[in-house]
């Protein structure tokens, strides 16, 4: 009889479910590409169903679900931190009794309501356990380093494990409030970006830079001679505040923070905005120049002591800040391990899938298995029902079938720019070639166009490249550690001196791309597209980014594809083996 | 009921329009609720069966999606760019509103009840923008902008009555259906109201119990210190450690 | 999902008196024993907020009363 353990993340950012039988994942998905409500955190009970369809079973097939983390000591933290800073986190106080005492806290009952599950088959792991089972177990390695960093789970904030075979050791522990994740997400508040959302926005402003504020920034976080840090929790306000996280102590040190929507132009795109606005640009740069250098030396001088304290060759990463890609660029550089995985869903979502195989694996004694090679795990469409949903809504198919990469190839070498659907969803916020708007890397004039036509974004953010396997080294220069992390986008490259003039729409200001390396094995489809793309153009590469509109999840099915398309300035959309073309 | 809610309006239109800061909060909760209406509207045409209606809720969609950048846009223009981008981009704002948050409207209600309230829900959108315009409320180029969406909102109650009249020949109970949605909609209403009285009160509540509870404990409570330490070893048992929630 | 194994009233309220005990218990255990009063106080004012929660219109009334 096999054996199913549904592991479900949720109530804070990101809820999801990750379904695994024996071992294997069957589907893991986020509830935000059902409910299409961004960062969805309520109990993930869409995504669970359609997990359990996918499998062919009910909820009463469901041998153990899996909550990712212990309400209890959560609630610990919440209520010890209110106190500790009494008097005043008054005004956080009610809102926090309110969400745990009127629901949070009765998450067993909740769940067996909710999934359908009876409670005896509920388990739960814990937060930063989960982070690194999800990191670990899904790594091609028999034994790792394993570093979780986040804003903060129960108590951790950043955590280090050994992990050997089936087993996970936990080594220790930095603790709340002493946060690397709410350190940056205090700066991205301070730079005027939505927390949670905006710090993908700092690493793009943070290239604009040069991190001249080290003298004023190095005191609040402190790397400490045993391998740690600590923050200076005098200046920030995240473990009092209701909803600051740093306030006029910050800005006392920084300046006045950037209010939010204001006009991005640094000395790069000087000619736009008056000589204040620039100067005030180039210190926001300069702010997130400074922050950006402080994690990437944090995250190296904590694996430092991972090396120093666990040993081996290999490092696993998850939690939010390893989403941090430039971050993980410096350390496949220049860290002390000769190999580096991230797991592609290194925030909450992926903690759905850790817990799962944290019971499969440590609980229950079973063996590993293989690694994750591929992150489409996700939700997909019967090709019948999109054809039907394309001519309903109007979008006249024309069927591709199995020649829609090489058509794709040829919209993009002419100029088009494309909505990619095929197959299924990827798992994690990285678009991988199955939910990707896809664009011709070459001109600069591209980047501008998509931002401006296509995604609405700030127009200093930068856009990805894929690049075929074959083919990387001719472009970029990517540490040889870093070889795992590039697979999912999750590490910086430096574009190469003699390809720039030929990527000019997916090389950043600092001469950087967070590039996405694709191999036939993992991706047939979407290598092919690429190749193709290069037979016609002389560049095996192509501009990739998230098949979705400013403000709403990825696209999952046809419906979300086709609203997304007919919003916005894309030419062509495809969809498995179907072509909508936007009449002229 | 349709008198007490144009007196209703009538009234809540002055205080609406005339105090200031409120149009361009006014303003931003119709472009939440425009979206929240697309999303919905993408759903139907998700969970919908009849295939001659897909298009119709595709494009009602894509109309609800347009207003809500148009009043976006209008509150960008009392240079309130912040509170445009949340209506548009902020999920959060949507479920504290409690415009989206669990089942869809077409899961609660089904494919018949559905095109009831998709009715219900345009014809006083409509009562109500021209009840603005009637008033001369607020000002010109906000005028304008509820005449643009007008033209749209008329259509979709042409529609959607259209429907709602096939179903009556169908047997359905429409004016039933249409009355229970009203009373349905007073009472969502209601249930807001009292939410906030809770969380209003509970606020006063939980902050007294805050000041005179919690004040001892303090001597008790320390922030921890940063730096490593170490980590507690996992008990032997692990599924004893993993039923514990704490 | 499977209606058969939703939990009754009757067993949602039990287990909610598990996860009390069992958080009383975990507090009692470690080193913040003394959070444990504080604690009692508060499970006390859940079953009013639970209350609330499940029976929201009944706000005003008990609100103007308390």
């Amino acid at each position: 009889m096999p054996t199913y353990v549904l592991g479900v993340s949720a109530l804070y950012h990101d809820a999801a479910v990750a379904l695994v039988c024996d071992g294997v994942v069957v589907a893991a998905v986020q509830e935000e590409r059902f409910s299409r409500l961004k960062h969805d955190a309520s109990l993930p009970v869409r995504s669970a169903k359609w997990c359990l369809d996918r499998a062919g079973i009910t909820a009463d097939q469901v041998d153990w679900l899996v909550f990712y983390e212990k309400p209890l000591r959560k609630f610990e933290r919440i209520l010890t931190n209110a106190v500790a800073t009494f008097p005043r986190s008054s005004g956080a106080f009610p809102r926090q009794m309110r969400a745990w005492l009127g629901d949070k806290l009765w998450l067993r009952g909740n769940l067996c309501a909710a999934f359908g599950v009876r409670p005896e088959r509920v388990l739960f792991s814990e937060h930063h356990l989960s982070h690194a089972a999800s990191a670990f177990y899904c790594s091609p390695h028999a034994e790792a380093a394993i570093l979780c960093l986040d804003g903060v789970g129960e108590w951790a904030t950043t955590s280090l494990w050994r992990g050997r075979g089936s087993e996970i050791e936990p080594v220790a522990e930095v603790r709340w409030p002493h946060s690397l994740g709410l350190y940056y997400s205090a700066i991205t508040a301070h730079l005027g970006f939505a927390v949670n959302e905006g710090e993908f926005k700092v690493m793009g402003m943070a290239a604009y830079g040069v991190p001249r504020f080290r003298a004023e920034m190095d005191p609040l976080l402190h790397l400490e001679p045993g391998g740690g840090f600590s923050i200076d929790m005098d200046k920030f306000s995240w473990h009092w505040h209701a909803s600051e996280a740093a306030g006029a102590k910050l800005q006392a040190i920084l300046g006045p923070s950037r209010f939010p929507g204001t006009p991005f132009t640094p000395t790069a795109a000087a000619g736009e905005g008056s000589p204040r606005e620039v100067e005030e640009c180039q210190r926001y740069a300069d702010i997130a120049a400074t922050a950006q250098a402080q994690i990437e030396e944090a995250v190296l001088h904590l694996a430092r002591h991972a090396k120093s304290t666990v040993g081996g060759d290999a490092i696993c990463l998850a939690g939010g800040v390893a989403l941090n890609s430039v971050a993980n660029h410096r350390l496949a550089s220049e860290g002390p391990f000769a190999s580096v995985w991230v797991q592609p869903a290194a925030g909450d979502a992926g903690g759905a899938l850790g817990a799962a195989l944290w019971v499969w694996h440590s609980v229950l004694g079973n063996p590993r298995g293989a690694a994750m090679r591929r992150a489409d795990i996700g939700r997909d469409t019967p090709i019948a029902r999109s054809r039907e949903i394309l001519e309903d809504l109007g979008g006249r198919p024309e069927d591709v079938g199995e020649s829609a990469p090489e058509r794709a190839a040829e919209d993009l070498a002419a100029g088009r720019v494309i909505g990619w659907m095929n197959g299924r969803c990827e798992w994690g916020p990285r678009a991988l070639g199955h939910r990707s708007i896809l664009a011709d890397p070459r001109e600069a004039a591209t980047r501008d166009l998509v931002n401006q036509r296509i995604k609405y974004r700030e127009p200093f953010r930068p856009f990805a490249p894929s690049v075929v396997a074959e083919a990387a080294d001719r472009y970029f220069d990517i540490p040889a550690a870093a070889a795992a992390p590039v697979r999912f986008m999750l590490a910086t490259a430096v574009v190469r001196d003699e390809a720039k003039a030929q990527l000019g729409a997916v090389t950043h200001v600092d001469g950087s791309a967070r590039v996405q390396v694709v191999d036939a094995d993992s991706s047939p489809e979407y290598h092919r597209l690429i190749t193709r793309f290069g037979e016609l153009t002389g560049v095996p590469v192509v501009l990739n980014t998230s098949f979705n509109l400013k403000g709403e999840p990825v696209v999952s099915t046809p419906v979300d594809a086709m609203a997304s398309f007919t919003r916005s300035g894309l030419d062509v959309l495809y969809i498995d083996g179907l072509r909508v073309e936007r009449p002229k | 009921m349709g008198v007490f809610r144009r007196a209703w309006l009538t009234v809540a239109s002055e205080f609406s329009w005339r105090v200031p800061g409120r149009p361009q909060r006014l303003l931003a909760a119709f472009s939440l609720a425009e979206r929240g209406s697309m999303m919905d509207m993408l759903a139907a045409v998700e969970a919908t069966t009849r295939r001659d209606m897909r298009r119709k809720y595709f494009i009602h969609a894509l109309d609800e999606g347009r207003h809500a950048r148009i009043f976006a846009d209008r509150v960008r223009d009392f240079g309130q760019t912040g509170r445009a981008d949340a209506a548009l981009e902020d999920s959060g704002q949507l479920v504290e509103a409690g415009i989206v948050g669990g089942k869809t409207l077409f899961e609660r209600f089904g494919e018949a009840k559905f095109l009831a309230f998709v009715y219900v829900a345009e014809a006083d959108a409509v009562e109500q923008f021209n009840v603005y315009l009637e008033r001369g409320l607020p000002d010109p180029a906000t005028q304008a902008t509820l005449r643009t969406i007008l033209k749209d909102e008329v259509f979709h109650v042409a529609y959607s009555r259209a429907e709602v009249e096939k179903l009556r020949k169908e047997g359905h109970a429409v004016d039933k259906m249409c009355r229970d949605l009203r009373m349905a909609r007073v009472w969502e209403r209601y249930l807001r109201f009292s939410r906030d009285v809770g969380t209003f009160v509970s606020g006063i509540w939980l902050t007294i119990l805050y000041f005179v509870v919690l004040a001892p404990f303090r001597l008790f409570a320390r922030t921890e210190g940063g730096g490593w330490q170490p980590a507690s070893a996992p008990r032997a048992d692990r599924l004893a450690a993993a039923r514990a929630e704490g | 999902m499977s209606e058969s194994s939703t939990p009754s009233a009757t067993e949602t309220w039990l287990l909610r008196f598990g996860t009390a005990g069992a958080l009383v218990a975990m507090l009692g255990r470690g080193k913040r024993w003394w959070m444990v009063p504080l604690v009692l106080v508060l499970l006390l004012v859940s079953v009013g907020l639970l209350f609330l929660t499940n029976l929201p219109y009944l706000a005003p009334f008990i609100y103007m009363v308390f």
